[in-house]
Protein backbone atom coordinates (compact mmCIF):
# COMPACT_ATOMS: atom_id res chain seq x y z
CA UNK A 1 0.00 0.00 0.00
CA UNK A 2 1.18 3.47 -0.80
CA UNK A 3 2.39 5.49 2.17
CA UNK A 4 0.55 8.66 1.20
CA UNK A 5 -2.75 6.82 0.81
CA UNK A 6 -4.77 6.78 3.99
CA UNK A 7 -6.34 3.43 4.88
CA UNK A 8 -9.85 4.69 4.21
CA UNK A 9 -9.07 6.45 0.93
CA UNK A 10 -10.68 5.12 -2.19
CA UNK A 11 -7.34 4.36 -3.80
CA UNK A 12 -6.13 2.33 -0.81
CA UNK A 13 -9.33 0.31 -0.74
CA UNK A 14 -9.11 -0.31 -4.48
CA UNK A 15 -5.62 -1.63 -4.02
CA UNK A 16 -6.70 -3.97 -1.23
CA UNK A 17 -9.67 -5.21 -3.17
CA UNK A 18 -9.41 -8.92 -3.81
CA UNK A 19 -9.78 -10.53 -7.20
CA UNK A 20 -13.25 -11.90 -6.56
CA UNK A 21 -16.35 -10.65 -4.81
CA UNK A 22 -17.00 -12.44 -1.48
CA UNK A 23 -20.35 -13.67 -2.79
CA UNK A 24 -18.65 -15.34 -5.75
CA UNK A 25 -16.20 -17.01 -3.38
CA UNK A 26 -19.04 -18.35 -1.27
CA UNK A 27 -20.87 -19.67 -4.34
CA UNK A 28 -17.68 -21.38 -5.51
CA UNK A 29 -17.01 -22.91 -2.09
CA UNK A 30 -20.55 -24.28 -1.91
CA UNK A 31 -20.33 -25.71 -5.43
CA UNK A 32 -17.01 -27.38 -4.67
CA UNK A 33 -18.27 -28.78 -1.36
CA UNK A 34 -21.37 -30.24 -3.00
CA UNK A 35 -19.87 -31.63 -6.19
CA UNK A 36 -16.20 -32.40 -5.55
CA UNK A 37 -16.38 -33.36 -1.88
CA UNK A 38 -20.03 -34.39 -1.62
CA UNK A 39 -19.86 -36.38 -4.84
CA UNK A 40 -23.17 -35.05 -6.16
CA UNK A 41 -23.92 -36.23 -9.68
CA UNK A 42 -21.72 -39.32 -9.50
CA UNK A 43 -19.53 -40.61 -12.31
CA UNK A 44 -21.17 -38.58 -15.06
CA UNK A 45 -19.92 -35.29 -13.60
CA UNK A 46 -16.30 -36.46 -13.40
CA UNK A 47 -14.90 -34.13 -16.14
CA UNK A 48 -16.71 -31.15 -14.64
CA UNK A 49 -15.20 -31.99 -11.26
CA UNK A 50 -11.70 -31.95 -12.68
CA UNK A 51 -12.25 -28.42 -13.99
CA UNK A 52 -13.72 -27.34 -10.66
CA UNK A 53 -10.82 -28.90 -8.74
CA UNK A 54 -8.26 -26.80 -10.60
CA UNK A 55 -10.02 -23.54 -9.74
CA UNK A 56 -8.92 -22.98 -6.13
CA UNK A 57 -5.29 -23.55 -7.12
CA UNK A 58 -5.56 -20.99 -9.94
CA UNK A 59 -7.23 -18.52 -7.59
CA UNK A 60 -4.42 -18.86 -5.06
CA UNK A 61 -1.96 -18.06 -7.85
CA UNK A 62 -3.97 -15.01 -8.87
CA UNK A 63 -3.89 -13.74 -5.28
CA UNK A 64 -0.12 -14.46 -5.13
CA UNK A 65 -0.51 -16.83 -2.16
CA UNK A 66 2.57 -18.84 -3.12
CA UNK A 67 2.99 -20.63 0.19
CA UNK A 68 -0.58 -21.90 0.33
CA UNK A 69 -0.42 -22.84 -3.35
CA UNK A 70 2.68 -24.98 -2.89
CA UNK A 71 1.35 -26.56 0.29
CA UNK A 72 -1.84 -27.53 -1.56
CA UNK A 73 0.16 -28.95 -4.47
CA UNK A 74 2.40 -30.86 -2.08
CA UNK A 75 -0.56 -32.49 -0.33
CA UNK A 76 -2.15 -33.38 -3.65
CA UNK A 77 1.18 -34.78 -4.84
CA UNK A 78 1.57 -36.93 -1.73
CA UNK A 79 -2.00 -38.18 -2.15
CA UNK A 80 -1.54 -39.24 -5.76
CA UNK A 81 1.94 -40.55 -4.99
CA UNK A 82 0.50 -42.88 -2.37
CA UNK A 83 -2.18 -44.08 -4.79
CA UNK A 84 0.46 -44.83 -7.43
CA UNK A 85 2.77 -46.55 -4.96
CA UNK A 86 -0.02 -48.58 -3.40
CA UNK A 87 0.06 -51.71 -5.64
CA UNK A 88 3.81 -52.10 -5.02
CA UNK A 89 3.58 -52.10 -1.24
CA UNK A 90 3.00 -55.08 1.08
CA UNK A 91 -0.66 -55.69 1.90
CA UNK A 92 -1.07 -53.98 5.25
CA UNK A 93 0.97 -50.97 4.24
CA UNK A 94 -0.82 -50.84 0.89
CA UNK A 95 -4.20 -50.64 2.58
CA UNK A 96 -2.96 -47.76 4.68
CA UNK A 97 -1.49 -45.97 1.66
CA UNK A 98 -4.70 -46.37 -0.30
CA UNK A 99 -6.75 -44.91 2.53
CA UNK A 100 -4.43 -41.95 3.12
CA UNK A 101 -4.19 -41.30 -0.60
CA UNK A 102 -7.94 -41.52 -1.04
CA UNK A 103 -8.57 -39.16 1.84
CA UNK A 104 -5.93 -36.65 0.72
CA UNK A 105 -7.05 -36.54 -2.89
CA UNK A 106 -10.67 -36.23 -1.82
CA UNK A 107 -10.23 -33.43 0.71
CA UNK A 108 -7.31 -31.33 -0.54
CA UNK A 109 -9.29 -29.39 -3.15
CA UNK A 110 -11.94 -28.23 -0.70
CA UNK A 111 -9.33 -27.50 1.96
CA UNK A 112 -7.46 -25.33 -0.54
CA UNK A 113 -10.71 -23.57 -1.46
CA UNK A 114 -11.44 -22.92 2.20
CA UNK A 115 -7.94 -21.57 2.70
CA UNK A 116 -8.38 -19.28 -0.28
CA UNK A 117 -11.71 -18.05 1.08
CA UNK A 118 -10.30 -17.31 4.54
CA UNK A 119 -6.98 -15.87 3.34
CA UNK A 120 -8.33 -13.53 0.69
CA UNK A 121 -11.48 -12.23 2.39
CA UNK A 122 -11.35 -9.64 5.12
CA UNK A 123 -14.06 -9.68 7.76
CA UNK A 124 -15.49 -6.38 6.46
CA UNK A 125 -15.71 -7.74 2.94
CA UNK A 126 -17.42 -10.87 4.20
CA UNK A 127 -19.94 -8.90 6.24
CA UNK A 128 -20.78 -6.45 3.49
CA UNK A 129 -21.15 -9.31 1.03
CA UNK A 130 -23.53 -11.10 3.37
CA UNK A 131 -25.47 -7.88 3.96
CA UNK A 132 -25.92 -7.46 0.23
CA UNK A 133 -27.28 -11.00 0.12
CA UNK A 134 -29.77 -9.81 2.78
CA UNK A 135 -28.63 -12.47 5.22
CA UNK A 136 -29.96 -11.85 8.73
CA UNK A 137 -27.48 -10.71 11.38
CA UNK A 138 -28.14 -13.97 13.26
CA UNK A 139 -26.23 -15.80 10.51
CA UNK A 140 -23.74 -13.16 9.42
CA UNK A 141 -22.29 -12.24 12.82
CA UNK A 142 -21.60 -15.76 14.16
CA UNK A 143 -20.15 -16.88 10.83
CA UNK A 144 -17.83 -13.89 10.52
CA UNK A 145 -16.68 -14.34 14.12
CA UNK A 146 -15.99 -18.00 13.37
CA UNK A 147 -13.92 -17.31 10.28
CA UNK A 148 -11.95 -14.72 12.20
CA UNK A 149 -11.37 -17.11 15.12
CA UNK A 150 -10.35 -20.33 13.33
CA UNK A 151 -6.75 -19.31 12.61
CA UNK A 152 -6.44 -17.95 16.15
CA UNK A 153 -7.71 -21.17 17.70
CA UNK A 154 -5.28 -23.14 15.56
CA UNK A 155 -2.33 -21.00 16.64
CA UNK A 156 -3.33 -21.12 20.31
CA UNK A 157 -3.76 -24.88 20.23
CA UNK A 158 -0.37 -25.34 18.63
CA UNK A 159 1.48 -23.26 21.20
CA UNK A 160 -0.37 -24.84 24.12
CA UNK A 161 0.48 -28.30 22.82
CA UNK A 162 4.11 -27.27 22.60
CA UNK A 163 4.11 -25.84 26.11
CA UNK A 164 2.42 -28.92 27.55
CA UNK A 165 4.75 -31.20 25.60
CA UNK A 166 7.61 -29.52 27.40
CA UNK A 167 6.04 -30.62 30.66
CA UNK A 168 5.63 -34.16 29.39
CA UNK A 169 1.88 -33.97 28.80
CA UNK A 170 1.31 -35.01 25.23
CA UNK A 171 -0.61 -37.35 22.97
CA UNK A 172 0.27 -40.99 23.23
CA UNK A 173 1.53 -40.80 26.78
CA UNK A 174 -1.40 -42.99 27.76
CA UNK A 175 -2.76 -40.14 29.77
CA UNK A 176 -5.80 -39.14 27.76
CA UNK A 177 -7.56 -37.56 30.73
CA UNK A 178 -4.66 -35.31 31.55
CA UNK A 179 -4.26 -34.39 27.93
CA UNK A 180 -7.88 -33.37 27.76
CA UNK A 181 -7.72 -31.29 30.88
CA UNK A 182 -4.41 -29.57 30.31
CA UNK A 183 -4.75 -28.94 26.60
CA UNK A 184 -8.44 -28.41 26.00
CA UNK A 185 -9.01 -26.20 29.02
CA UNK A 186 -6.23 -23.66 28.35
CA UNK A 187 -7.04 -23.66 24.65
CA UNK A 188 -10.64 -22.79 25.42
CA UNK A 189 -9.77 -20.25 28.08
CA UNK A 190 -7.49 -18.31 25.78
CA UNK A 191 -9.84 -18.59 22.79
CA UNK A 192 -12.71 -17.26 24.88
CA UNK A 193 -10.53 -14.39 26.15
CA UNK A 194 -9.48 -13.48 22.62
CA UNK A 195 -13.07 -13.79 21.49
CA UNK A 196 -14.23 -11.43 24.19
CA UNK A 197 -11.68 -8.80 23.20
CA UNK A 198 -12.78 -9.27 19.62
CA UNK A 199 -16.37 -8.79 20.63
CA UNK A 200 -15.57 -5.57 22.51
CA UNK A 201 -13.78 -4.18 19.48
CA UNK A 202 -16.53 -5.26 17.09
CA UNK A 203 -19.22 -3.70 19.29
CA UNK A 204 -17.40 -0.37 19.43
CA UNK A 205 -17.40 -0.42 15.65
CA UNK A 206 -21.16 -0.82 15.71
CA UNK A 207 -21.64 -4.49 14.87
CA UNK A 208 -25.11 -5.61 15.90
CA UNK A 209 -26.24 -2.04 16.45
CA UNK A 210 -29.74 -0.89 15.59
CA UNK A 211 -28.55 1.36 12.75
CA UNK A 212 -27.56 0.12 9.32
CA UNK A 213 -23.79 -0.10 9.07
CA UNK A 214 -21.82 1.44 6.26
CA UNK A 215 -18.62 -0.02 4.94
CA UNK A 216 -15.60 1.40 3.19
CA UNK A 217 -14.44 -1.77 1.54
CA UNK A 218 -15.26 -2.07 -2.13
CA UNK A 219 -17.04 -5.16 -3.35
CA UNK A 220 -19.10 -5.79 -6.43
CA UNK A 221 -19.26 -8.07 -9.43
CA UNK A 222 -16.70 -7.67 -12.19
CA UNK A 223 -16.13 -9.70 -15.33
CA UNK A 224 -14.29 -12.51 -13.49
CA UNK A 225 -17.15 -12.79 -10.98
CA UNK A 226 -19.76 -13.16 -13.71
CA UNK A 227 -17.68 -15.81 -15.47
CA UNK A 228 -17.20 -17.92 -12.32
CA UNK A 229 -20.81 -17.47 -11.21
CA UNK A 230 -21.84 -18.57 -14.69
CA UNK A 231 -19.65 -21.63 -14.28
CA UNK A 232 -21.31 -22.52 -10.96
CA UNK A 233 -24.74 -22.12 -12.53
CA UNK A 234 -23.70 -24.26 -15.49
CA UNK A 235 -22.54 -27.04 -13.14
CA UNK A 236 -25.87 -27.00 -11.33
CA UNK A 237 -27.75 -26.90 -14.64
CA UNK A 238 -25.79 -29.92 -15.88
CA UNK A 239 -26.58 -31.79 -12.70
CA UNK A 240 -30.32 -30.99 -12.91
CA UNK A 241 -30.42 -31.97 -16.59
CA UNK A 242 -28.72 -35.21 -15.58
CA UNK A 243 -31.46 -35.88 -13.04
CA UNK A 244 -33.99 -35.83 -15.86
CA UNK A 245 -31.98 -38.36 -17.79
CA UNK A 246 -30.24 -36.05 -20.22
CA UNK A 247 -26.95 -37.44 -21.39
CA UNK A 248 -24.64 -34.53 -22.04
CA UNK A 249 -21.54 -35.46 -23.91
CA UNK A 250 -18.83 -33.70 -21.92
CA UNK B 1 -39.96 -10.30 29.88
CA UNK B 2 -39.45 -7.08 28.01
CA UNK B 3 -38.00 -6.65 24.57
CA UNK B 4 -34.42 -6.17 25.76
CA UNK B 5 -34.32 -9.44 27.63
CA UNK B 6 -35.48 -11.64 24.78
CA UNK B 7 -34.04 -9.98 21.70
CA UNK B 8 -30.60 -11.19 20.66
CA UNK B 9 -28.04 -8.39 20.61
CA UNK B 10 -24.66 -8.09 18.95
CA UNK B 11 -22.84 -9.50 21.95
CA UNK B 12 -25.03 -12.62 22.06
CA UNK B 13 -24.45 -13.33 18.39
CA UNK B 14 -20.70 -12.84 18.79
CA UNK B 15 -20.77 -15.31 21.69
CA UNK B 16 -22.56 -17.83 19.47
CA UNK B 17 -19.75 -17.38 16.96
CA UNK B 18 -16.96 -17.81 19.52
CA UNK B 19 -18.30 -21.00 21.05
CA UNK B 20 -19.40 -22.51 17.74
CA UNK B 21 -15.86 -21.96 16.46
CA UNK B 22 -14.35 -23.76 19.47
CA UNK B 23 -16.92 -26.58 19.26
CA UNK B 24 -16.27 -26.98 15.55
CA UNK B 25 -12.48 -27.00 16.00
CA UNK B 26 -12.73 -29.78 18.58
CA UNK B 27 -15.19 -31.68 16.40
CA UNK B 28 -12.84 -31.53 13.42
CA UNK B 29 -9.84 -32.63 15.46
CA UNK B 30 -11.79 -35.66 16.72
CA UNK B 31 -13.47 -36.38 13.39
CA UNK B 32 -10.08 -36.95 11.75
CA UNK B 33 -9.99 -40.18 13.78
CA UNK B 34 -13.13 -41.32 11.92
CA UNK B 35 -10.98 -42.03 8.89
CA UNK B 36 -9.96 -45.21 10.69
CA UNK B 37 -12.96 -47.53 10.30
CA UNK B 38 -13.21 -48.63 13.95
CA UNK B 39 -13.42 -45.02 15.11
CA UNK B 40 -16.34 -44.17 12.83
CA UNK B 41 -19.06 -45.48 15.19
CA UNK B 42 -16.99 -44.31 18.17
CA UNK B 43 -17.33 -40.72 16.98
CA UNK B 44 -20.87 -40.76 18.38
CA UNK B 45 -19.21 -41.29 21.78
CA UNK B 46 -16.14 -39.04 21.50
CA UNK B 47 -17.69 -35.98 19.89
CA UNK B 48 -20.50 -35.50 22.44
CA UNK B 49 -18.16 -36.07 25.38
CA UNK B 50 -15.41 -33.68 24.27
CA UNK B 51 -17.85 -31.16 22.82
CA UNK B 52 -19.56 -30.96 26.19
CA UNK B 53 -16.79 -28.77 27.58
CA UNK B 54 -17.22 -25.81 25.20
CA UNK B 55 -20.98 -26.29 25.10
CA UNK B 56 -21.49 -26.08 28.85
CA UNK B 57 -19.28 -22.99 28.90
CA UNK B 58 -21.44 -21.59 26.11
CA UNK B 59 -24.62 -22.25 28.11
CA UNK B 60 -23.34 -20.04 30.94
CA UNK B 61 -23.62 -17.19 28.41
CA UNK B 62 -27.04 -18.24 27.10
CA UNK B 63 -29.83 -16.35 28.78
CA UNK B 64 -32.06 -15.74 25.78
CA UNK B 65 -33.99 -18.03 23.46
CA UNK B 66 -32.56 -18.69 20.02
CA UNK B 67 -28.83 -18.86 20.65
CA UNK B 68 -28.60 -22.65 20.84
CA UNK B 69 -30.80 -22.99 17.77
CA UNK B 70 -28.54 -20.64 15.78
CA UNK B 71 -25.50 -22.66 16.88
CA UNK B 72 -27.17 -25.87 15.71
CA UNK B 73 -28.05 -24.39 12.33
CA UNK B 74 -24.52 -23.08 11.83
CA UNK B 75 -23.16 -26.54 12.60
CA UNK B 76 -25.53 -27.83 9.89
CA UNK B 77 -24.19 -25.31 7.39
CA UNK B 78 -20.60 -26.16 8.31
CA UNK B 79 -21.32 -29.87 7.82
CA UNK B 80 -22.75 -29.08 4.38
CA UNK B 81 -19.58 -27.18 3.53
CA UNK B 82 -17.35 -30.00 4.77
CA UNK B 83 -19.11 -32.46 2.50
CA UNK B 84 -21.39 -34.34 4.89
CA UNK B 85 -24.41 -33.70 2.67
CA UNK B 86 -27.77 -32.14 3.50
CA UNK B 87 -28.86 -34.61 6.20
CA UNK B 88 -27.14 -32.89 9.14
CA UNK B 89 -29.10 -29.70 8.38
CA UNK B 90 -32.33 -31.57 9.18
CA UNK B 91 -31.09 -33.22 12.34
CA UNK B 92 -29.48 -29.95 13.45
CA UNK B 93 -32.80 -28.12 13.12
CA UNK B 94 -34.61 -30.83 15.09
CA UNK B 95 -31.92 -31.12 17.79
CA UNK B 96 -31.68 -27.34 18.08
CA UNK B 97 -35.43 -26.99 18.65
CA UNK B 98 -35.45 -29.81 21.23
CA UNK B 99 -32.52 -28.28 23.13
CA UNK B 100 -34.16 -24.85 23.06
CA UNK B 101 -37.44 -26.26 24.43
CA UNK B 102 -35.57 -28.06 27.20
CA UNK B 103 -33.64 -24.92 28.19
CA UNK B 104 -36.82 -22.87 28.01
CA UNK B 105 -38.56 -25.20 30.46
CA UNK B 106 -35.70 -24.53 32.91
CA UNK B 107 -35.96 -20.79 32.22
CA UNK B 108 -32.36 -20.87 30.89
CA UNK B 109 -31.06 -21.20 34.46
CA UNK B 110 -31.48 -24.80 35.56
CA UNK B 111 -28.21 -26.76 35.73
CA UNK B 112 -29.92 -30.14 35.26
CA UNK B 113 -31.87 -28.92 32.28
CA UNK B 114 -28.71 -27.60 30.66
CA UNK B 115 -27.06 -31.04 30.86
CA UNK B 116 -30.20 -32.59 29.37
CA UNK B 117 -30.27 -29.88 26.69
CA UNK B 118 -26.74 -30.82 25.65
CA UNK B 119 -27.81 -34.46 25.37
CA UNK B 120 -30.62 -33.40 23.05
CA UNK B 121 -28.33 -31.05 21.13
CA UNK B 122 -25.87 -33.91 20.55
CA UNK B 123 -28.52 -35.80 18.59
CA UNK B 124 -27.61 -33.71 15.54
CA UNK B 125 -24.45 -35.79 15.15
CA UNK B 126 -26.64 -38.68 14.03
CA UNK B 127 -27.31 -36.75 10.81
CA UNK B 128 -23.73 -37.48 9.71
CA UNK B 129 -24.44 -41.22 9.87
CA UNK B 130 -27.82 -41.10 8.16
CA UNK B 131 -26.60 -41.55 4.57
CA UNK B 132 -24.95 -44.80 5.70
CA UNK B 133 -28.39 -46.21 6.41
CA UNK B 134 -30.60 -44.43 3.88
CA UNK B 135 -28.32 -44.20 0.87
CA UNK B 136 -25.82 -46.99 1.38
CA UNK B 137 -24.61 -47.18 -2.24
CA UNK B 138 -24.26 -43.44 -2.68
CA UNK B 139 -22.25 -43.17 0.52
CA UNK B 140 -19.67 -45.67 -0.58
CA UNK B 141 -19.62 -44.51 -4.20
CA UNK B 142 -18.12 -41.25 -2.88
CA UNK B 143 -15.58 -43.12 -0.83
CA UNK B 144 -14.58 -45.64 -3.46
CA UNK B 145 -11.05 -44.27 -3.53
CA UNK B 146 -10.46 -45.35 0.08
CA UNK B 147 -10.24 -48.93 -1.13
CA UNK B 148 -12.41 -52.03 -0.84
CA UNK B 149 -10.88 -52.93 2.52
CA UNK B 150 -12.16 -49.69 4.03
CA UNK B 151 -15.63 -50.21 2.59
CA UNK B 152 -15.79 -53.80 3.87
CA UNK B 153 -14.63 -52.75 7.33
CA UNK B 154 -17.16 -49.93 7.59
CA UNK B 155 -20.11 -51.92 6.29
CA UNK B 156 -19.31 -54.71 8.76
CA UNK B 157 -19.25 -52.16 11.58
CA UNK B 158 -22.46 -50.48 10.48
CA UNK B 159 -25.35 -52.93 10.09
CA UNK B 160 -28.83 -51.44 10.12
CA UNK B 161 -29.41 -52.12 13.82
CA UNK B 162 -26.56 -49.74 14.59
CA UNK B 163 -28.82 -46.78 13.68
CA UNK B 164 -30.80 -46.68 16.94
CA UNK B 165 -27.65 -47.60 18.90
CA UNK B 166 -25.79 -44.61 17.46
CA UNK B 167 -28.72 -42.30 18.14
CA UNK B 168 -28.87 -43.48 21.75
CA UNK B 169 -25.08 -43.21 22.08
CA UNK B 170 -25.21 -39.58 20.96
CA UNK B 171 -27.80 -38.80 23.62
CA UNK B 172 -26.24 -40.73 26.51
CA UNK B 173 -22.73 -39.50 25.77
CA UNK B 174 -24.15 -36.01 25.40
CA UNK B 175 -25.41 -36.26 28.99
CA UNK B 176 -22.00 -37.57 30.10
CA UNK B 177 -20.25 -34.81 28.17
CA UNK B 178 -22.53 -32.26 29.76
CA UNK B 179 -21.61 -33.55 33.23
CA UNK B 180 -17.92 -33.52 32.33
CA UNK B 181 -18.33 -29.98 31.06
CA UNK B 182 -19.97 -28.89 34.31
CA UNK B 183 -17.22 -30.53 36.37
CA UNK B 184 -14.53 -28.71 34.39
CA UNK B 185 -16.49 -25.46 34.68
CA UNK B 186 -16.37 -25.74 38.45
CA UNK B 187 -12.74 -26.81 38.53
CA UNK B 188 -11.21 -24.40 36.02
CA UNK B 189 -13.38 -21.88 34.29
CA UNK B 190 -15.04 -20.37 37.34
CA UNK B 191 -11.62 -19.81 38.87
CA UNK B 192 -10.39 -18.24 35.64
CA UNK B 193 -13.38 -15.93 35.76
CA UNK B 194 -14.88 -16.79 32.38
CA UNK B 195 -17.89 -18.88 33.42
Amino acid sequence: MNAQNAYSSKAAQDERRSFLDPRTKLALTATLALFVLGGLGGERMEPVKTVLSALPFLLLLVEREWKRFFRGCLMLGIGYGLLVLMPHLPRALGFFALMCGGILTRFVVTVVMGEYLVASTSVSEFISGMEKLRMPAAVTIPLSVMFRLFPTIGAEWKSIRRAMGMRGISMGGGRAGEMLEYQLVPMMTSSVRIGEELSASALTRGLGGPVKRTNICRIGFRAQDWILLGLCLAVFALWILGLFGWEVGV
Amino acid sequence: MNQNETKLGGRDLINVGIYTAIYFAILMAVAMLGMIPIFLPLLSVLVPILGGVPFMLFLTKVKKPGMVFIMAMIMGIMMLLTGMGPWPLLTCAAAGVLAELCLKSGNYRSAKKSVLAYGLFSLWIFGNYLPLFTDYEGYFAQRESYGQAYIDAVSKLMPLWMAPVLLAACFVCGILGGMLGRALLKKHFEKAGIA
